[in-house]
C-alpha cells in the first residue's frame, strides 16, 4: 500500500497496527513519482509501438522496401552510414535500416505479445486447474510440462515450426496459419510450461488459504473459486513473469530468424535484420548494431516495467 | 480416553446436528502411515445450543469442524444435519446443504480474499446463490455490516488489509450470516485477537446468536473462552473425546484428569493464585502412532496398567456429564439411576 | 571497544536498565507515527518486568527500541536508554552487535520464522557460541546439548541432529530460548513468547523462563497483551497505551490497587473461569488511537467510560500513588477516586434506564 517504511512490517503483533488505521477518506493517497528508468521504459515502448502502428502514415519513415539512392545518386550496398538521409544507415540491398527496424518492430512485438498471451492463457488455465484439483489432473499437467521443459527449447522450436508449417501447407482449413502465426504458436507453447508451473505453485499455496475454504463452504462451484477467488491473487505473479517472458520471447523470435526460421520473405523482423547483416559487421556495423540496440532496449524496458509491477503488487501483498 | 461410546448422545427432536463415529485420517506422504486426526467421535448439538470443542493443537477439534462441513469429507462415520445425512450427499445438494451451516476461521486476515472489496466479500454468498435483486442484496449486506459494527460505506471502498484483525473477524462473521444459516462453526475465532478485542467479538457472537436464533459450535484451545460462550463443552485429546459436560459443571467438577490439566494451565490474572500452579510435563504424542489404550495415559498422573491396554468408554458421572476414563475424579453413576 | 573500558564504564550498583523519555517515531506517508512517546522507567538486575498493552500500544516497538532492532531508515529515536550505566540508545547496529547475545537477547512470538529451516538445531545453537565466545566446535556442541537440557528438551543429544520442522511449536520455542541463553545474557526480552502456543505449553514455557531467570540471575522483560500471562511470572508490570506508559507498579501492588481505568478494563475483558457461562464480558469499546494524530488530553479518554472534560483537554502526568512511591499512574480520576465512583453510578443509572426502556419496548 505504501512504499516508505511502515512500522507494521517490523511489528509481528497479533493484528496489523499502522496499516489498519482508518485511511483518510476522500483524500487521495500521495502518488510517488515513478523513477527515471520506468518513465524511460514506458516512453520508449510507447513511442516504438506508435511508430510501428502508424509507420505507413509517418513521412519520416520510408517504406522498408524503398531503395535509398547512395551519395552518387544510385542505390548500392551499404552506401550510407548513420546520416541525415538514412538515420540508421542503409543495408546490403540499399533499404533504410531505421525503416526496417520500425517495421520489424511490428512483427517482433506482435509475435512476442501474442505468444505471451497464448502462454498465459493456456499455461495459466492449466496451472490453476492442476493446482486446484491436484490428483491425476495435476499429474497429467506436470508430465506434459516436464516433457516440454526437458527437451532443449531450440530443438523443440525447430521441430514445431517445421511440423506446423508442413501441416499448414497440407491442410486446407489451416490456410490462415501463416509463418508468423506458426512462430507465435511455437513460442506460445514454449512459454506455457514455465507459466503453468509458476501458476500451479501459487495456486497450491493459495488453495490452502482460508478464504478459499470460506468460498467453498458458501457453496461456490470450483470454477467460481478458481477464477473469482484464486485468479485475482495470481495476477501479480503472472504479470511479472509475463513481462520477463515477453522479452525472452522477442529475443527468441530473433534467434529463430537467425536460424533461418523467420517469418515470410519480405517481412522485416529484428532477428532477420541482424541475421542478414551480421557477416558485414566489421565494415558496416550500423546495419547490425541498430536492430540489436532496439532489441536490447525493448527487452530491457519490458523487464523494468515487469519488475516494477511485481514490486508494486508485492507491497500491497505485504499488508495481507 | 477413548471417546468411543455414545452414552452422551441425546434423543431429542431438537437435535440439529448429530455426528456418529466420525473418523478422519490423512496419509503421511507416501509412507503408508496415516495421521489419525479424528478417531471415532460422536457428538450432538441441539437447536439454539452452543457446543464448545476444546483441546490442544493436534487434538482434532478443527478437523472435526471441517469434517462436519464435508471439507474435506470424513474417512468414515455419519454426519446428520437437519435430519439429512451429509456424507452421502453429492454435487448441488451438498453445496446447497453447506449454505445452512457456515464457518468462521482463526486467521481473520487470511480468511478474506485480499484482492476484493470488503462489501463484495460479504455480498459474494448472495451472488453465488443469486438471491434477490441487486437492491435486496445491497440492503441485506449493509444491514448485516452495520449489525457487526462495520461502516458499509468504508467497506465498499476498502480491502481487508485496511482493517484491523478484530474488524476482519467481524467481516467474516457478517459474511457467514448473509445466507441465514442455522449452524455456525467458529474455528478459534478469537485466538489471534487481543484480549480486549476478543471480548468484543465474543459479545458480538452472543448477541447475534440470540438475534438470529443461531446454533454454534465453538472451537478453541482456551477453556476460559469456551466456558464463557458455551452451554456444553466437549474436551478432546488426540482425536478422541475425554469428557462432555455442561460448561459450568465441567469447571466446577472436572471428571477427567486431562480436563483438570487444561483448567490448571489457564493463566489467572491474579498474582496470588498464579504462583501456586504447576504446569503439566510433556506434549501430546504424535497422532501418527497414538498410544494404545487411553490416549492420555503417557501424561496422566493416575494411569494404571488397564489405561495402557484398554480404551475407556464414555459413561455418565452426572446429569449430562460424561467421561471416558477408567479412574475418573468423579464417581460414575448408573445410567438407570438418572 | 576493549572489555576493560566496558567494565570501567559499567555501573554495577545502579539499575540494569534505565529509560528516560524514550521516543520512537516512524515517518510514513500519512505523517509521523508516534509509536513510543516519552517512556521512562528503570529495571533492576534479576527482576522480571511485564510490558502489557493492546496491539498498537507501542509495547513491541519499545522493546525493539531498547534492543536497537528497528530499521534505521525512517525511524526517529529520542531520549536515553542506559544499560548498566552505559548509553546504548544512540548506538548503531554495528556497535549493538557487542551487546546482543552477551548482554541482551530476544525471543519472538513465532519460533518457526526465527529459526533457519535448513540448518540442524545443534548447529544453530553452536554457531553463535563459536563466533561470540570463540569455542571449539566440540565444546560448542557440548554446550548446546547442555542448553537443550536446561530448557527441558528430552533426548537433547538426538535433538541436536534435528531440523526445526521436525519439532513441535513448543519445542521450537524452547530451542529459541536455548539460543537466547547461549551467551549468558544479563537481560532477556520475550515478545509475546507464548501467543502462538497451546495453553498447556504456554504454562510450561512461562515456568521455564521464570526458572532460567532465577538460576541465571537474569532480568526478564515479558511483552504481552494478556494480563493473565504476566500475573504469575513478573515482579513488576508496565502498562502501555497509545505509545505512553500509563501505569507501572509491582505486580502485587498493581493487582491489589489498580489506578488506571485502562488497566482495569484490560483485566475485566479477560473471561474468568469462575464466572458462570454466558456472563457478559466487559469489552473495551472502540479502538486504540491513531498515533499520527493522538488525542490531545489523555489518550485513553475517547474510550474511557469515566472520562470527564479535563481528560479530553489535558494530558495527565505520570505520578506516584499516596501509599506507594513505586506505583505510578497517569490519570486525572483514577480508579477509587470520587469522580470515578460518581461516573460509575452515572453509568449504572443510564444502563438501568436503557435496560428498562428495552424491556418496555420488548413488551
Amino acid at each position: 500500500m505504501t512504499t516508505t517504511i511502515d512500522p507494521s512490517t517490523t511489528t509481528p503483533e497479533p493484528a496489523a497496527p499502522a496499516t489498519a488505521l482508518p485511511a483518510p477518506r476522500g483524500k487521495q493517497r500521495k502518488l510517488k513519482w515513478p523513477g527515471f528508468g520506468l518513465v524511460s521504459a514506458v516512453v520508449f515502448l510507447g513511442g516504438l509501438t506508435l511508430m510501428a502502428i502508424f509507420a505507413d502514415y509517418l513521412s519520416f519513415i520510408p517504406y522498408p522496401d524503398a531503395l535509398i539512392p547512395g551519395p552518387d545518386g544510385r542505390p548500392g550496398r551499404y552506401e550510407w552510414g548513420p546520416s541525415w538521409t538514412a538515420w540508421f544507415g542503409t543495408d546490403g540491398v540499399s533499404n533504410d535500416v531505421f525503416s526496417k527496424t520500425i517495421y520489424g518492430a511490428r512483427t517482433s512485438l506482435q509475435v512476442g505479445v501474442f505468444a505471451t498471451v497464448f502462454g498465459i492463457v493456456v499455461g495459466g488455465v492449466l496451472g490453476v486447474i492442476a493446482g486446484y484439483f491436484r490428483g491425476w489432473v495435476d499429474r497429467v499437467v506436470m508430465i506434459i510440462t516436464d516433457c516440454l521443459l526437458a527437451l532443449p527449447a531450440l530443438l523443440l522450436a525447430i521441430i514445431l515450426v517445421n511440423r506446423l508449417s508442413d501441416l499448414a501447407e497440407d491442410t486446407s482449413w489451416l490456410g490462415w496459419l501463416s509463418r508468423k502465426w506458426t512462430i507465435v504458436f511455437t513460442l506460445g507453447i514454449l512459454a506455457t510450461a514455465p507459466l503453468a508451473r509458476i501458476v500451479r505453485a501459487q495456486t497450491l499455496s493459495l488453495r490452502e488459504r482460508e478464504f478459499v475454504l470460506a468460498a467453498r463452504s458458501l457453496g461456490a462451484k470450483p470454477g467460481r473459486v478458481m477464477f473469482r477467488e484464486i485468479l485475482p491473487n495470481l495476477i501479480p505473479a503472472i504479470l511479472t513473469v509475463a513481462f520477463t517472458g515477453l522479452s525472452i520471447l522477442i529475443a527468441a523470435e530473433g534467434a529463430l530468424a537467425f536460424l533461418g526460421l523467420g517469418v515470410e520473405v519480405g517481412t522485416p523482423t529484428w532477428g532477420k535484420l541482424i541475421d542478414e547483416n551480421r557477416n558485414k559487421i566489421d565494415e558496416f556495423w550500423w546495419a547490425t548494431i541498430f536492430p540489436c540496440m532496439m532489441l536490447f532496449l525493448t527487452v530491457l524496458s519490458f523487464n523494468i516495467i515487469g519488475d516494477r509491477l511485481g514490486r508494486r503488487f508485492d507491497i500491497r501483498q505485504a499488508g495481507v | 480416553m477413548a471417546g468411543t461410546g455414545k452414552a452422551h448422545l441425546r434423543d431429542s427432536p431438537d437435535v440439529l446436528l448429530r455426528i456418529e463415529d466420525l473418523v478422519v485420517e490423512f496419509p503421511v506422504g507416501r509412507t503408508g502411515l496415516k495421521v489419525n486426526a479424528v478417531s471415532g467421535i460422536s457428538l450432538d448439538v441441539l437447536k439454539g445450543e452452543t457446543l464448545g470443542l476444546v483441546g490442544e493443537s493436534g487434538c482434532g477439534k478443527s478437523t472435526t469442524g471441517r469434517a462436519i462441513m464435508q471439507l474435506p469429507r470424513p474417512t468414515s462415520g455419519s454426519v446428520q444435519f437437519e435430519g439429512k445425512e451429509l456424507t452421502a450427499m453429492q454435487g448441488d445438494a451438498m453445496r446447497e446443504a453447506r449454505t445452512r451451516m457456515q464457518m468462521i476461521f482463526q486467521d481473520p486476515i487470511s480468511s478474506l480474499n485480499p484482492r476484493r472489496k470488503v462489501r463484495q466479500i460479504v455480498m459474494e454468498p448472495l451472488n453465488i446463490w443469486k438471491r434477490g435483486t441487486d437492491a435486496d442484496r445491497a440492503k441485506k449486506v449493509d444491514g448485516i455490516l452495520e449489525e457487526v459494527g462495520i461502516d458499509p460505506v468504508r467497506a465498499g471502498e476498502s480491502q481487508p488489509h485496511q482493517f484491523s484483525g478484530g474488524q476482519c473477524q467481524r467481516i467474516s462473521i457478517a459474511r457467514s450470516l448473509v445466507l441465514d444459516p442455522s449452524l455456525i462453526i467458529c474455528d478459534e475465532p478469537v485466538s489471534a485477537l487481543d484480549v480486549s478485542v476478543q471480548a468484543q467479538v465474543l459479545n458480538l457472537l452472543e448477541d447475534l446468536k440470540a438475534e438470529y436464533g443461531l446454533t454454534l459450535i465453538f472451537i478453541a484451545h482456551d477453556l476460559a473462552v469456551v466456558k464463557n460462550i458455551s452451554d456444553r463443552v466437549a474436551v478432546m485429546y488426540l482425536g478422541k473425546i475425554c469428557e462432555v459436560a455442561p460448561s459450568d459443571v465441567l469447571y466446577e467438577n472436572p471428571a477427567h484428569h486431562y480436563t483438570s490439566v487444561l483448567l490448571n494451565s489457564i493463566p489467572v490474572p491474579d498474582p496470588e493464585v498464579a504462583v501456586t500452579k504447576t504446569a503439566i510435563e510433556g506434549e501430546p504424542p504424535s497422532p501418527v502412532l497414538p498410544p494404545p489404550g487411553c490416549r492420555f495415559n503417557p501424561r496422566c498422573p493416575a494411569a494404571q496398567d488397564i489405561c495402557r491396554s484398554e480404551e475407556p468408554q464414555l459413561r455418565a458421572v452426572g446429569e449430562g456429564h460424561f467421561v471416558a476414563c477408567h479412574f475418573p475424579t468423579v464417581t460414575p453413576v448408573e445410567l438407570s439411576s438418572r | 571497544m576493549s572489555t576493560q573500558i566496558q567494565a570501567s564504564a559499567r555501573d554495577i550498583d545502579g539499575p540494569l536498565l534505565e529509560l528516560k523519555d524514550v521516543t520512537t517515531h516512524f515517518k510514513t506517508p500519512r505523517g509521523v507515527v508516534r509509536a513510543v512517546d516519552g517512556v521512562s522507567f528503570t529495571l533492576d538486575r534479576g527482576k522480571a518486568l511485564g510490558i502489557v498493552g493492546e496491539s498498537g500500544s507501542g509495547k513491541t516497538i519499545l522493546s525493539r527500541s531498547i534492543m536497537g532492532l528497528l530499521p534505521p531508515r525512517g525511524t526517529i529515536r529520542g531520549g536515553s536508554i542506559k544499560f548498566e550505566g552505559r548509553e546504548i540508545g544512540n548506538l548503531d547496529r554495528k556497535a549493538m552487535r557487542s551487546v546482543w547475545g552477551k548482554e541482551m537477547a530476544m525471543i519472538f512470538q513465532d519460533p518457526m520464522t526465527s529459526l533457519n529451516p535448513v540448518m540442524k538445531i545443534g548447529r544453530q545453537i553452536a554457531e553463535p557460541l563459536q563466533i561470540h565466545l570463540g569455542m571449539t566446535k566440540q565444546n560448542a556442541l557440548a554446550t548446546a546439548e547442555r542448553l537443550l537440557q536446561d530448557v527441558r528438551i528430552p533426548e537433547a543429544k538426538r535433538r541436536l541432529e534435528q531440523y526445526p520442522h521436525e519439532m513441535s511449536g513448543g519445542m521450537r520455542q524452547r530451542v529459541m530460548i536455548a539460543i537466547a541463553l547461549a551467551c549468558g545474557p544479563t537481560a532477556l526480552f520475550a515478545d509475546e513468547p507464548t501467543t502462538a502456543l497451546d495453553v498447556t505449553v504456554q504454562a510450561q514455557i512461562l515456568d521455564l523462563l521464570g526458572e532460567q531467570r532465577r538460576d541465571r540471575n537474569m532480568s526478564l522483560v515479558l511483552v504481552t497483551h494478556d494480563l493473565g500471562v504476566v500475573a504469575g511470572h513478573t515482579d513488576e508490570i508496565a502498562v502501555m497505551y497509545g505509545g505512553k506508559l500509563v501505569e507501572k507498579a509491582s505486580t502485587k501492588g498493581l493487582f491489589a490497587n489498580m489506578k488506571m481505568p485502562y488497566t482495569e478494563a484490560l483485566l475485566n475483558s479477560i473471561p474468568k473461569l469462575e464466572d458462570r457461562s454466558h456472563t457478559r464480558l466487559s469489552a473495551i469499546a472502540g479502538r486504540p488511537p491513531d498515533l499520527v494524530n493522538p488525542p490531545k488530553g489523555c489518550r485513553f479518554a475517547p474510550r474511557c467510560p469515566y472520562a470527564a472534560e479535563k481528560c479530553i483537554n489535558e494530558e495527565p502526568p505520570l505520578i506516584a500513588t499516596a501509599e506507594d512511591p513505586n506505583h505510578l499512574y497517569a490519570c486525572w480520576y483514577p480508579v477509587g477516586s470520587e469522580a470515578y465512583h460518581e461516573a460509575k453510578v452515572r453509568i449504572a443509572a443510564s444502563k438501568h434506564a436503557t435496560d428498562a426502556l428495552a424491556a418496555a419496548g420488548g413488551n
